[in-house]
């Protein structure tokens, strides 16, 4: 027992000392980005590939997409931590939660990491470099004037969102509150269904909702993956078209229901912007740059160091051209990204 | 006229099925559209797979042991059916008979770990969850499949006629199936004796091993099952599919009058159970009523049900010794 | 991360209740046999073992950094291994200990942000929450005559459905910065001050169980039920007893979470608080804790959790392994309870 535990007191020394001999040449600049998403969902699934072209294009040690197992905070905290130990010295985190992801992205960055928030807000103070994320507030806020206008400017809306743990539902639950604010009474939110960014829960919610009150409901907005895709399932199964709807992102099941008529609209978001961008701007600090004092970013609820990935809505006619359009805004964004939020040596 | 009705107090069914009826009366009082064809028709999808759900376990709850990896194997096979036709391209009907077969040989295992080592159920079951849950992730890195063929979504989200959604045809044929084995077979027998009294079992020449083995293959086809039918109805393999089964696999039986301990399970007394559990959810979404109360809700349903259960054992006893 | 344990060994006695009904007897074996038959040394040698194929194999493990978050994990994992211990003695089972955590975390949380309660006393009333929700279990365990389970089932239901209903699954996330900065406190670079308070409230359970006739009534309540009665024994108060323990051993699981993150979130144990399950049972179970009931082994749980996180956070570091540690962690357990059998017929065989 004494004996066995010396020994592996010795193995455990030969391997800190081969550490330690092998981490500095490795690491002596090459750029180890992860790219770490709340909890597996669709939406990050670009992230991959946004990572591989980083790679690609910046030449990085790696940057790599790693999902924690579940939708949780302590599986995503003991992956990052892990991450850390395994050499990864700079992290794309979406936060499982605004405040209770800060402590373990405050020690990435006391061991060394720069950590920029993506996707989702990090709530001040926050030792993150910056929030780069759609800014979902307006996102929401512009699909719902969208919807309103197939509406024909009145009538009774549903949203359906996602997690209430989502540092971003909040922030849309109140911008498609503010947008049929701003119609004076002719259009109001009947119902805001939350939590259902699952697809059992979702089916068993909105399809109980709808089945009792699609009469009363003259248009849907979803903000949320989940949501969206079942909205246009439900939608299509009633088949009318009465109900208009504005979904969100781009699921094939949300944009051939576009295409078929059953739903309006889509509001783009940008992931593979911010997986591409964000891994180049990581690697820039790494390598001796700073963020600029005073750079233009932006204020929402979290953070006032905000910078938008981009939102775009497409309607049937842009639908088949979706990639085009995303590609358009990570080219724009990218193009004074630096020259922007960073100032080199 | 009394001896009627103190008769039928006595089965299992009775009890539930009174309240769906005074359930609907009132709800429907309060809110017409609860009987609308299409609300019928939501309701009719939701006990569909819920039903086989609760199959799985009050198969199980039959021979008195537990299953705690009904979800686990149901996600599983859900995965397993949709990758299948995904990756491999299989047509739906071998993929959703390849998937079943791996219920049944996960059932298989869980049966035959318990009867050759004697160790718990609740810890054979537990193991094995976590298991099935882990080659789950493992398989689709906690992405869903999502090349569903059009004729299994259709399956999923269209009706026979009326209001009748297809979903409800293989539930009703698992009802009929698990009564007929149950109360007509010379297995459902073995199981039920098996779970009343192993030893009295034993000596009367049933062969324990092999009534708890058919038992868990049974439990784990239905759980397939429902993982399947599960996979139509959402149109997309998920891997969260049955990570949330537990609670209502047991509390459906127990409300349908099943003894935990064993030996007592009733299938329309499940069947209720569901339908039940499946009005209330939807009462609570049409009255508006905080979706988060219907965890609270299904919790003192199974405590009041284990409750009646417990008191009707008692006063069946004074009956009995009395007579 | 081996040296507090093996500090440990000594002081955290395996107790053994007075009667003990498995057919072995003292004399038999010779003592070196069964002490290298026992549990607790096989965990040891696991643990040595899995330590130094996870150092070898992955530059990160044997980090400082590494070592201090796998004990912050690993304190958290042994407390939920305990309050599920506690009840295991008792021959029951408390599938509840995820939500009463959740509940006491909550609690906890509104004390500080909506009460403005101070840390000690928020902390103490929020532990006391988990004694009575706990108490209450015991109550209805008792009173019905039911098994715990499915008491447990219910009310993992009802505790984590009323808690979500009163707070609208609303986190709360003032908690005070002295509360958070414990969480990240390390001592000589690896090693978390939760990790002490596991070991000490390891030891006052091991003292517990081997010194107070409380202890004792609760391994001879579990053991034989109807004979402990017959000797004097409150059967019905003891198992209350049990199961209120239990409650605030998951409530100091889940301040010891709400430490680490620096919030209390409903969502922290998963959906009704199941997350915590496997780690509940898999300590117990590993460490030798009979689900019969009747015997409790301290230690035993304590190396379990260990090794459980152990694995985890080893599985983690391969790159291959991140997604199958739950299957690797099922496949533990079934392993385990498989040896323990194992054991116990070349034991008896041996013994005769």
């Amino acid at each position: 027992m004494l004996r066995s535990e010396s020994v592996l007191k010795m193995f455990a020394a030969a391997g800190l000392a081969l550490a330690g001999w092998a981490a500095p040449a490795a690491a002596a600049d090459a750029t180890k980005v992860a790219l770490v998403p709340g909890g597996p969902h669709p939406y990050f699934a670009a992230w991959e590939k946004a990572g591989q072209d980083a790679m690609k294009d910046f030449k990085l040690g790696a940057a790599d997409y790693r999902v924690p197992q579940k939708w949780e905070l302590s599986q995503q905290n003991s992956l990052l931590e892990s991450l850390l130990s395994q050499g990864y010295n700079a992290f794309l985190v979406f936060p499982g939660d605004p405040v209770g992801s800060n402590s373990t992205v405050a020690e990435l960055t006391e061991n060394g990491a720069p950590v920029i928030a993506t996707a989702g807000c990090l709530k001040e103070p926050t030792t993150a470099l910056f929030c780069f994320g759609t800014d979902t507030g307006n996102s929401a806020y512009l699909g719902t004037k969208e919807l309103i206008k197939a509406m024909g400017g009145k009538g009774r809306i549903v949203h359906l969102t996602g997690f209430l743990v989502d540092p971003n539902t909040q922030l849309r639950i109140d911008a498609v509150e503010k947008a049929a604010k701003e119609t004076n009474g002719a259009v109001s939110v009947v119902q805001v269904i939350a939590d259902i960014d699952a697809p059992e829960p979702a089916e068993e919610k909105i399809n109980a909702y709808l089945a009792a009150h699609a009469n009363d409901v003259d248009g849907i907005v979803t903000t949320a993956w989940v949501p969206a895709v079942v909205a246009s399932n439900a939608l299509r199964k009633i088949g009318d078209k009465r109900i208009k709807m504005v979904g969100i992102d781009h699921d094939e099941v949300v944009l051939k229901a576009i295409k078929d008529g059953y739903v309006n609209g889509t509001m783009l978001q940008n992931p593979y912007g911010q997986g591409y961008i964000g891994s180049y701007a990581l690697d820039r600090i790494r390598n001796g740059c700073k963020v600029k004092a005073g750079a233009p970013f932006k204020t929402i609820a979290l953070t006032n160091r905000f910078i938008d990935s981009g939102t775009v809505y497409a309607d049937k006619d842009a639908v088949d051209n979706y990639v085009g359009s995303m590609q358009a805004i990570t080219k724009k964004i990218f193009a004074d990204f630096a020259s922007t939020y960073l100032t080199c040596p | 006229m009394t001896p009627v009705i103190s008769r039928l107090a006595r089965t299992d069914w009775f009890g539930p099925l009174a309240v769906i009826v005074f359930a609907t009366i009132i709800v429907s009082a309060f809110d017409p559209s609860f009987l609308s064809p299409f609300n019928i028709q939501i309701l009719m999808l939701a006990v569909a797979v819920n039903c086989v759900i609760a199959m799985s376990q009050m198969v199980i709850i039959a021979i008195g042991q537990m299953n705690l990896a009904v979800g686990a194997i149901g996600g599983l096979a859900a995965i397993s059916f949709a990758g299948m036709m995904q990756i491999w391209g299989l047509p739906p009907l071998l993929a959703a008979a390849a998937a079943l077969a791996l219920g049944i040989v996960a059932g298989l295992a869980n049966g035959l770990l318990i009867s050759a080592t004697g160790i718990s159920a609740f810890i054979i079951t537990l193991a094995s969850l976590s298991i099935f849950k882990g080659a789950n992730l493992g398989i689709t890195r906690a992405q869903p499949f999502y090349g569903v063929p059009e004729s299994v979504k259709a399956f999923g989200n269209t009706t026979i006629a009326g209001p009748i959604p297809w979903l409800a045809l293989p539930a009703a044929l698992v009802i009929a199936a698990m009564w007929y084995l149950l109360y007509r077979q010379r297995i459902g027998r073995y199981i039920l004796a098996v779970g009343g009294n192993q030893s009295a079992a034993e000596l009367s020449g049933i062969s324990v091993p092999s009534a708890v083995l058919w038992a868990h293959a049974m439990s784990g086809f239905l759980a397939a099952l429902a993982g399947v039918l599960l996979v139509a109805r959402l149109q997309l393999g998920e891997p969260t599919i049955g990570d949330d089964w537990l609670i209502l696999s047991f509390a459906a039986p127990v409300i349908g009058g099943a003894v935990l301990s064993g030996g007592h399970v009733s299938v329309f007394g499940t069947l209720f159970g569901v339908v039940i559990v499946a009005i209330i959810t939807q009462a609570l979404v049409i009255f508006r009523i905080d979706p988060f109360f219907v965890q609270v809700v299904l919790g003192l349903l199974i405590l009041w049900a284990v409750g009646v259960n417990r008191l009707r054992e008692v006063r069946m006893q004074r009956t009995l010794k009395r007579a | 991360m081996n040296a507090p344990t093996s500090v440990e060994g000594a002081a955290m006695a395996e107790s053994e209740p007075p009667a003990r009904d498995d057919g072995l007897s003292q004399k038999g074996a010779p003592g070196w046999t069964r002490f290298l038959l026992t549990n607790e040394f096989g965990l040891v040698t696991l643990i040595v073992i899995f330590g130094a194929v996870f150092a070898l194999g992955t530059p990160g493990f044997s980090s400082p950094f590494n070592l201090f978050t796998l004990g912050r994990t690993m304190a958290i994992d042994i407390m939920i291994g305990f309050s599920m211990m506690v009840v295991i003695v008792t021959g029951g089972l408390n599938l509840s200990v995820g939500a009463i955590g959740v509940c006491v975390a909550i609690g906890c949380g509104w004390l500080l942000e909506v009460a403005g309660a101070p840390l000690a006393l928020a902390i103490f009333a929020a532990l006391a929450l988990g004694a009575a929700l706990g108490a209450l279990n015991g109550v209805l365990i008792v009173r019905s005559g039911l098994h715990s389970f499915i008491i447990t089932l219910a009310t993992m239901s009802v505790f984590f459905g009323l808690m979500l209903f009163l707070t609208h699954a609303n986190a709360y996330r003032q908690v005070p910065l002295e509360f958070s900065a414990f969480g990240k406190m390390r001592f000589a670079g690896y090693l978390s001050p939760l990790l002490l308070v596991s070991i000490a409230i390891g030891l006052l359970l091991a003292g517990l169980y081997r010194f107070t006739p409380l202890g004792r009534e609760m391994l001879a309540a579990g053991a034989k039920a109807a004979a402990a009665e017959l000797s004097g024994v409150r059967v019905g108060r003891t198992i209350v007893i049990c199961h209120a323990l239990s409650g605030v051993l998951a409530g100091i699981a889940a301040v010891m979470v709400v430490a680490r993150t620096g919030a209390a979130i409903p969502q922290m144990a998963g959906n009704l608080g199941q997350d915590w399950l496997l780690p509940a049972f898999l300590g117990p179970v590993l460490g030798g804790t009979l689900l019969a009931g009747g015997r409790a082994s301290v230690l035993g749980t304590f190396l379990g959790a260990a090794l459980v996180s152990e694995l985890t956070n080893g599985l983690l570091q391969f790159r291959i392994g991140e997604f199958w540690v739950q299957t690797w962690l099922g496949l533990l357990l079934l392993l385990a309870v498989l040896m323990d059998l194992a054991r116990r017929s070349f034991l008896a065989r041996r013994g005769v």
